[in-house]
């Protein structure tokens, strides 16, 4: 019944070596998108959305050219085909490309459900919101809130001319919940949201009801609590934080392609100290809680990087272009947000291995610090080339004689790459990382999904910005 | 193609027993050409058609969507759509669709040159953007460059109207220049987005990026304090998107989500800030003849020296209040529900340029650009932007570049002030045409 099969994908690749291809990958995508948004009391959208089209990438000499289409009949096929190799051949007369080798793989990865999440009746998955909405908007205090559901199907075939051939195939869901919460003149808003790589049956499983009155309370609490101090302060990072913190401070400067063009702040520091030695950074595209990417949109097995080892920059994120540019490895990072999009170095999952701390021992000694938490956390930015990484965090607690005190609301931090983590003086033992269906990584105008964490940990010095 | 898919859906809606059916296609060709220091890097073409498909069944209302691959394509789509609006529960704020579709005069959204484009002139455009900084200055050198030509046609047609139909261009190019020296490195990007080339300079753009990365190496952060700042217009043009627009939508304020509920009619900023938006000002991102659910754009005063005129307005909210949509309505996607939003938004400018501004300066940070202004809190006011490229002034005198400090504070009290100030200048970028603006006191976070 699909239009997006196997043989479909590699009759595009015959045509394209036929055609006069060097070499080419071809990729084919069907994703489903589910997303219902329930704002106080009011069911405001029911939205479902269908990707479905074809990416050909071609090399012709060395020029590298990539075509789509969203409509798959056999005219439109040919002429994505014929467009990829007449622009591959502009571009073979201004550069000059090599491409890592890759060995040839054919694999099929789905990730298990129960329960499909778009063949559950929409009023079961309606009526779920409205009862956490409504019950949300009565508590005292709250003005309004949005629920969320996100269901997601992404199935991904790569077909390359080195022989892979692989299907990809994840299904994920998430609930998320952001309250509005008034207290005299200040407004204040919390979100947060769980996400799972899995059928319906996650959702089934979870008291949402809870989960959003822990929400609300923390909304109704923030209200009443103030900005803090603007200034730098020791810190206290929780393992949400932890994860932007990585994405946002390092990962980004990581990623080869920034590396090759000469943006990226860590070129050519390959061997030097870049965070404390307590400081382990991975990226991995299998890993409990994350976003699976068994496979790159290139084709390339996604394997478990070492970016940072005790303190010291190892390596970079790869793709089939930059990895010989670098004279590194591949490391299967090259990833698209769908097919109407070529491929950019990105990172998949990215955390921090644990360390031997317990959670409360990381407070001990602080006597006027900052307790970072992530939940209401909005997401960061960086710019990789100055150095510079931003982001929000969520109500958190400001430190007094070694425990967390009161609640400050507004709090954003900011940092240098080179500098962040070589304050960091201890790392905990308890990994997490997490995923996320509604929002994800954003670079070069593409969005995809990724997987941040890792442990709590302290740092001597963050830029907290505040009211 | 599109024009059939629009009749095509809304006829079938209607057949298939829906109350009310709105479909909006959108056809997009383009070519995107990238170069970074290795040279032209990568170029990509294609084309998608996408269709969104908003049904009522009585109150009870869906979007579905996707992309298509044939006209016929769109029968499913609306098939589900009615499907599932069926088993909903109502939404008692539903009235309808818009009953009155139509369009706005509109110009300069069309250039040849984008929709028929000489790929190997934008190649070379691509080369020069790339060796030209290497040129201006031997410490900097881009470290990528692009150019992006589309054309895009837009169809929409609901139970009530004819399909209105729209072809416009988009040009974008951008590039990213590094400065490196002494073991201190630096960057700056410069960016041109609109329907057509008419303002298209490269080499000003080359030129730009080059003099800010290399005047903004050596940055350090400055203590943490109450100062002056100047914002250019881009970076203005961040806050404004990242903490006013969101408070002038009308969803917000129906929601409790804006800070500016129940205040028309009274100051909120400062008596030198007039605010308008304007769908159909020629030449920019967002001029089109009619908005994202059929509706002709036009010209309205959100601040009139100040003072808050009014909200922007769907449909849906308008009708909520009993009042006419001002053209407002955004689709993030195609597939997405219509909300509020800017169309394009200007700032009246004041007198002077930049350097006018500066020149009075005792203690102060000029801002170039900023980061994670987006993360800023619309419901409280709250801004947080952090600085990447700024430079440190005293007494109206360059100091030494800024960076990594956050700028924070309440924007409401920020711009309220009776001192803030707009220079005479004004940028035309994007979905705005703004000048430089100054801010007598901010609190900005560093050491």
């Amino acid at each position: 019944m699909s239009m997006v099969d196997l043989d479909k994908a590699r009759s595009v690749l015959e045509e394209a070596l036929r055609r006069g291809a060097d070499h080419a990958t071809v990729r084919l995508q069907e994703r489903v998108y589910e997303l219902i948004v329930y704002d106080t009391g009011v069911l405001r959208s029911y939205t479902t959305s269908r990707v479905v089209g074809l990416g050909v990438r071609a090399v012709v000499r060395g020029g590298s050219g990539y075509a789509y289409t969203t409509s798959l009949n056999k005219e439109n096929v040919l002429r994505t085909v014929e467009s990829a190799i007449t622009v591959a051949r502009v571009a073979d007369r201004y550069g000059r490309r090599v491409l890592a080798p890759l060995t040839p793989v054919r694999d099929r990865y789905a990730t298990e459900f129960k329960v499909d999440p778009h063949s559950v009746d929409p009023e079961t998955k309606v009526s779920l919101l409205r009862d956490v909405n409504t019950s949300s908007v009565k508590r005292e205090g709250i003005v309004s809130a949005v629920t969320r559901l996100g269901l997601e199907r992404d199935r991904r075939l790569i077909v390359t001319s080195e022989g892979t051939e692989l299907e990809i195939d994840v299904v994920g869901v998430g609930f998320a919940h952001m309250a509005v919460a008034r207290y005299g003149a200040v407004i204040e808003r919390v979100s947060d949201s769980e996400s799972y790589i899995g059928g319906y049956e996650h959702i089934e499983k979870r008291d949402w009801g809870k989960f959003s009155e822990e929400i609300d309370e923390l909304a109704i609490k923030a209200a009443q609590s103030k900005t803090p101090p603007p200034g730098a302060y020791t810190a206290v990072v929780d393992n949400e934080v932890v994860g932007l913190l990585l994405h946002e401070a390092f990962g980004h400067a990581s990623e080869g392609d920034g590396v090759v063009t000469g943006a990226s702040i860590l070129k050519g520091r390959v061997g030097e100290r870049v965070a404390s030695e307590l400081v382990t950074i991975v990226d991995a595209g299998l890993v409990e809680g994350g976003y699976p990417v068994p496979y790159d949109d290139e084709g390339a097995p996604k394997k478990r990087t070492v970016i940072v080892e005790r303190g010291v920059l190892k390596g970079y994120l790869t793709s089939r272009d930059t990895s010989p540019e670098l004279g590194i490895e591949l490391t299967g990072n090259a990833r698209a947000q769908d097919v109407t999009f070529d491929t950019l170095v990105r990172q998949t999952n990215y955390y921090a291995e644990p360390g031997d701390w317990r959670v409360e021992e990381l407070f001990e000694g602080i006597s006027f610090g900052i307790y970072l938490k992530g939940r209401g956390a909005m997401g960061g930015q960086v710019n990789p080339s100055v150095g510079t990484y931003t982001f929000s965090i969520g109500p958190s607690y400001i430190i007094r004689n070694g425990e967390p005190a009161e609640l400050v609301r507004g709090v954003v931090v900011s940092g240098n790459i080179l500098e962040t983590l070589k304050e960091v003086d201890a790392v905990a033992r308890d990994l997490k990382i997490t995923t996320s269906v509604f929002g994800g990584c954003g670079k070069g105008g593409q969005l995809v999904r990724v997987g941040d964490g890792g442990p709590h940990l302290r740092t001597r010095k963050i830029i907290v910005g505040g009211g | 193609m599109i024009e059939d898919v629009v009749e095509r859906g809304v006829k079938i809606g209607a057949r298939l027993g829906a109350s009310e059916v709105e479909v909006y296609a959108t056809r997009r060709r383009g070519i995107d050409i990238i170069g970074t220091r290795r040279g032209i890097e990568r170029i990509t073409s294609g084309e998608r058609v996408d269709v969104g498909v908003r049904v009522a069944a009585g109150k009870r209302v869906t979007v579905q969507g996707g992309m298509l691959s044939r006209v016929e394509d769109v029968d499913s789509v609306v098939e589900a759509a009615v499907k599932i609006a069926r088993t909903l529960p109502e939404d008692p704020q539903w009235i309808s669709l818009p009953k009155e579709i139509g369009r706005t005069r509109v110009e300069e959204t069309v250039d040849r040159r984008i929709g028929e484009p000489d790929v190997e002139y934008f190649v070379e455009v691509v080369r020069l953007l790339l060796k030209r900084p290497s040129e201006m200055d031997k410490r900097a050198f881009t470290s990528s460059a692009s150019v992006q030509l589309a054309t895009v046609e837009r169809a929409i047609g609901n139970s009530y109207g004819e399909a209105q139909v729209e072809e416009s261009t988009s040009f974008g190019s951008f590039v990213s220049v590094k400065a490196v020296e002494a073991g201190e490195e630096s960057g700056y990007y410069d960016f041109y987005l609109a329907p057509t080339l008419a303002r298209f300079d490269p080499e000003t753009m080359a030129r730009k990026a080059t003099e800010i990365a290399v005047k903004t190496l050596g940055a350090k952060r400055v203590p943490t304090g109450a100062y002056e700042v100047i914002l250019v217009p881009r970076v203005f043009s961040g806050v404004l998107a990242s903490l006013i627009v969101p408070a002038v939508c009308a969803d917000s304020v129906q929601k409790g989500r804006s800070p500016l509920g129940g205040r028309v009619d009274s100051q909120v900023l400062s008596e030198n800030l007039t605010v308008i938006d304007d769908g159909t000002y020629p030449g920019l991102a967002g001029t089109r003849s009619f908005d994202d659910e059929g509706v002709s754009t036009k010209r309205k005063e959100v601040f009139d020296r100040g003072v808050l005129k009014g909200f922007l307005y769907d449909t849906y909210t308008a009708l909520i209040e009993g009042r006419s949509s001002t053209g407002n309505a955004f689709r993030r996607s195609p597939y997405s529900t219509p909300t509020p939003w800017i169309s394009n938004l200007l700032v009246n400018p004041g007198k002077g340029s930049l350097d006018d501004l500066t020149r009075d300066v005792r203690r102060g940070v000029v801002v170039y650009a900023t980061i994670g202004e987006w993360l800023s809190n619309p419901v409280s006011g709250l801004l947080n932007a952090t600085v990447t490229n700024g430079i440190y002034l005293e007494n109206g005198e360059e100091k030494h570049p800024v960076k990594g400090v956050v700028l924070s504070g309440n924007v409401y009290e920020d711009l309220r002030s009776a001192e803030v100030r707009v220079s005479g200048a004004t940028e035309s970028f994007d979905r705005f045409v703004l000048p430089s603006l100054y801010i007598p006191r901010m609190i900005l976070a560093g050491e």
